[in-house]
């Protein structure tokens, strides 16, 4: 084996268990943040400051029993978990978080910090997220009980929805970037303009950025449209009848979706690993930077706004979000088309 | 070589049990998996943009209304009104005939490509792969029946919301 | 190398699986998912054809037909679920009344 190909397997490896990781950082990150917004002190008692609550949350849920309803399909609802969590697990492969690096020499020629390099990994992105949806509308059939169906045919609606809206404003961006591969469109970021403003297409693009944050939470399931498991409403939604390991699998495929969501957002809008102060070869600093900065405004939203009633999501997403997001997109072709940019 | 026949088998072994279900959900599943050997084979052909498009539309979008469709009527189990252990080759009427038709098609189709000489022919050279000159001939030689096929979209769009609208005035027939 | 034979071979087989399925089938749902099955039999045939004959033509063209897909598959389960309104089936052979 080459060292090239050593090297990548350990990224590979490294990139599953920080997504794997990161789940247990958004818990805790998510559960103080909460109580920071609400005046409270929030977890405590694992550990020092309850960093240590994550780990006490995983363990509980591994000894928990696995519950199966009896009239539950067994092959589909053993497999929407793996659905879900294999979705949110494959998208983050496409997705470039750093520099070419050689590791301080080690590597004879400098490698891509990036799982897999494809040349489409825009549209790779859009057609796991578009799979990541059968996950939940199974779970919400498979478990033959009213909460989870009604959870699986609201989000099953709700992300076709917002798909289209998440698509164009994706479309926009490969306009500007004129390359389909991430990579090349974080590439197309680099420098200033007038020497200080970054050239991150977030200025190019505010209204396809905000399209695509609110489009973002709603293909996540997260609040203020968390309706596939609104909790007052339908008990949890579609993984009402899932307990143990089995729902610790919704749960991370959540979080890990929001890490993809947010990262993606640092490539194509933020401008990934560029940024002042830092040289190249440490410009995965800034991503996380940038990354932990989108998620905190995930967890801040949550937290603010309350949720919005279903049809109100629907005409929200139909008659506001995706116009918007079509008229962005027409402007910025007649942009590219007139002044070159 | 391998590759194909595994794609290959893939596809038609999903696509025979989706003909074979009785369960509507477990159908529309078998179908995706067979849209994804599809695109696989789509990659083998050289056409990236094709495979991708497969998996977006296909199986990210129409399958996903089929599903919802399947949920929201909640009639998984095929109702017919014959026996459930009679083959359905050993029914009366139309499905015999249609059975017999498929079968003989095949047997033409195979037969006839069997023969048609140059059975290991490989491909010319040039495959088109690339995103770029396929937007430039999509939106260049194809330009109208690109803005045709948006009218159709359209028309599709207004019947459908027509058709499946549930009229509450008083007096209606619907 | 698979030849574009063995392309047409499959495709055919695929067409000949959903013709079977809108004769042998008698669910809906079924039968429209068997018409997909025919559409994308016919789309590798036009990809396969593209590809040997070094042309996009069979590319562009597997779009269209994508497009036709998703329409018809729009208007066909509207169409399904307000027929499931009036008879509360799936069976085609219950909707034999053109008018009441």
């Amino acid at each position: 084996m080459t060292p090239l190909l050593v090297a990548q397997i350990g990224l590979t490896l490294f990139v599953f268990l920080m997504l794997l990781q990161s789940a247990a950082v958004m818990v805790y990150f998510e559960r103080k943040l909460a109580a920071f917004l609400q005046q409270r002190v929030g977890p405590t008692l694992v550990g020092p400051r309850g960093v240590l609550q994550p780990l006490a949350d995983i363990i509980k849920l591994m000894f928990k029993e696995e519950l199966r309803p009896g009239a539950a399909d067994p092959l589909l609802f053993a497999l929407a978990p793996i659905i879900s969590a294999t979705a949110a697990f494959a998208a983050f492969a496409v997705v470039p978080f750093g520099a070419d690096t050689t590791f301080f020499g080690l590597l004879d020629q400098p490698m891509r910090l990036q799982v897999a390099d494809v040349n489409v990994a825009i549209l790779v992105i859009f057609a796991i997220s578009s799979m990541s949806v059968y996950g939940i509308v199974l779970a919400g059939w498979s478990s033959n009980s009213k909460y989870s169906l009604l959870g699986g045919l609201r989000s099953s609606a709700q992300m076709i929805s917002y798909e289209l809206s998440y698509g164009l404003s994706l479309a926009a961006v490969l306009l500007i970037g004129n390359s389909l591969s991430l990579t090349e469109i974080v590439g197309a970021q680099s420098g200033t303009w007038f020497g200080f403003i970054p050239r991150w297409f977030v200025f190019l693009q505010p209204i396809g950025f905000v399209v695509y944050m609110i489009a973002g939470v709603a293909e996540t399931n997260r609040a203020p449209f968390d309706f596939p498991e609104a909790e007052q409403e339908l008990v949890a939604g579609y993984h009402t009848e899932y307990s143990s390991m089995t729902f610790a699998m919704f749960f991370m495929a959540e979080y890990i979706n929001m890490v993809t969501v947010s990262a993606v957002a640092t490539d194509l809008f933020l401008g990934g690993w560029h940024g002042p102060f830092l040289p190249e070869s440490l410009g995965w600093i800034w991503f996380l930077v940038k990354v932990a900065a989108l998620l905190f405004f995930y967890v801040w939203m949550r937290w603010t706004l309350p949720r919005y009633r279903y049809d109100q999501l629907m005409r929200f997403g139909w008659k506001i979000l995706l116009p918007v997001a079509v008229l962005n997109l027409l402007v910025t072709a007649a942009g590219v088309l007139y002044f070159g940019l | 070589m391998t590759v194909f026949y595994l794609f290959a088998s893939i596809a038609v072994g999903a696509s025979l049990l989706v003909i074979a279900q009785r369960n509507p959900v477990y159908s529309v599943l078998l179908l995706i998996a067979s849209f994804g050997a599809l695109s696989g084979l789509y990659i083998l052909l050289d056409a990236p943009f094709v495979a991708v498009i497969q998996i977006v539309v296909y199986a990210g979008a129409i399958m996903v209304l089929f599903l919802f469709v399947v949920m929201l009527l909640n009639a998984p189990q095929e109702d017919t009104e014959f026996d459930a252990r009679t083959h359905p080759l050993l029914r009366p009427g139309p499905m015999k005939f249609g059975a017999l038709l498929a079968a003989a098609f095949t047997g033409e189709l195979i037969w006839a490509l069997t023969r048609a000489g140059g059975g290991s022919g490989g491909f010319a050279g040039g495959a088109v792969s690339s995103v770029e000159a396929l937007g430039r001939i999509l939106f260049t030689d194809y330009a109208f029946a690109f803005e045709v096929t948006s009218v159709l979209i359209l028309v599709a769009m207004v019947g459908a919301v027509l058709l499946a609208r549930r009229d509450d005035r008083p007096g209606s027939r619907f | 190398m698979p030849s574009l034979n063995d392309y047409l071979i499959l495709a055919a087989i695929l067409f000949a699986i959903g013709t079977a399925g809108v004769f042998l089938r008698r669910n809906l749902i079924t039968i429209l998912l068997s018409i997909e099955i025919m559409l994308n039999a016919v789309n590798l045939t036009f990809v396969a054809f593209g590809r040997a004959l070094g042309s996009a033509d069979g590319q562009i063209i597997v779009f269209f037909v994508m497009t036709v897909a998703a329409a018809e598959a729009a208007v066909g389960l509207a169409i399904v679920i307000s027929l499931f309104r009036h008879r509360e089936s799936l069976n085609p052979e219950t909707f034999t009344l053109l008018k009441w």
